[in-house]
């Protein structure tokens, strides 16, 4: 079994783990275009190397960051979200942050 | 013959279809199994047992200012995650996360300081959210001094006494769903506080028990816990 190292539990069997897709920075949805809105959604970079992705530590629900090898599968570092998201972000609460909507 | 029913309660433990060949005690407004076996239990709950908690209060908190609440409800707050801190009254306290706390109701007072927290907790300015675990979580105490050898079969995390001292916490998976375990070794009788998926609980309670046979462990009452 492989293990993963999580930041809040300590080492832990890969199977108590959910993958969670690749850390990608999120365009502004009030004025990003339909292209990079859908890119941002449904794309990958499926990138052969290093790369940083979002894990959960399933029974505990705790979401945290792990740079992987994408080729050896290595597990290089994991660590809290708040290193990277470290200020609070206030999203849009009106009617034009809503893409696409129309009445 | 029992002259208790769970079926009498509208609160019921999702094991209760396990307990009727026990006898029961009351238990504020429901039930527990008090004793499984004719004679006191005393030697079965030392050596290896499983106690159905299920009917016993709990209550999660979280938010920034969860650690406030407690406090000023006159709880002992673990100072880091993954700890539990015992309360003079019997109830616990166990830390989840940064800002996540569960309440473990005490035998004592069957819950009744928990249950009064869940009910008077109100939505405010106050970053405190309420996180009802009555009826998501099921509650079993492991007990004995075979308990760690139990989870051994069970678990992948080490729980032996040298690595998972008394207060600790381990949020894992056993017999493939997730737990919360909570070494409860304070008092001299060494346990186990054991959360799980409330509907999965029939078979958690099954796959402990068939883990403990090699133990001569069997399930048991809270009688001798309440003496």
């Amino acid at each position: 079994m492989k293990i993963m190292n999580c930041p809040l539990n300590g080492p832990r069997n890969i199977s108590e783990f959910t993958y969670g897709g690749e850390l990608k920075a999120m365009p502004d949805s009030a004025t990003c275009s339909d292209i990079e809105w859908a890119d941002y959604v449904f794309n990958s970079d499926n990138a052969a190397g290093v790369v940083t992705e979002w894990w959960m530590h399933t029974p505990s629900s705790y979401w945290f960051l792990a740079e992987r090898h994408t080729v050896t599968d290595q597990i290089i570092r994991t660590f809290d979200p708040k290193e990277v998201f470290n200020q609070r972000i206030d999203f849009h609460t009106n009617s034009t942050a809503l893409k696409g909507v129309t009445a | 013959m029992n002259s208790l029913t769970a079926e009498a309660f509208k609160e019921r433990s999702p094991l209760y279809a396990k307990h009727q060949d026990a006898s029961l005690v009351a238990l504020a407004d429901t039930v527990a199994v008090a004793r499984y076996s004719k004679a006191a239990e005393n030697m079965q709950l030392a050596r290896c047992a499983l106690v159905d908690l299920s009917n016993l209060p709990r209550v999660c908190f979280r938010g920034t200012d969860t650690a406030d609440f407690l406090h000023s409800k006159g709880y002992d707050l673990p100072e880091t995650p993954n700890r539990a801190n015992a309360q003079d009254d019997g109830s616990m306290v166990a830390r989840l996360s940064q800002t996540e706390y569960l309440v473990l109701g005490s035998l004592r007072d069957a819950g009744t300081r928990v249950a009064d927290l869940e009910a008077q907790w109100q939505l405010s300015e106050q970053a405190n959210y309420l996180l009802p675990r009555q009826d998501s979580h099921a509650w079993l105490l492991l007990t004995g001094e075979h308990c760690a050898a139990v989870m051994a079969k069970l678990c992948g995390v080490d729980l032996r006494n040298g690595n998972f001292t008394q207060g600790a916490v381990a949020q894992t998976s056993a017999a493939r769903i997730n737990v919360i375990v909570i070494n409860n070794h304070a008092t001299a009788l060494p346990s186990f506080h054991i959360l799980c998926d409330r509907a999965s609980a029939s078979y958690f309670w099954d796959a402990v028990l068939d883990a403990m046979l090699e133990f001569g462990g069997k399930p048991a009452g809270i009688a001798v816990l309440l003496d």
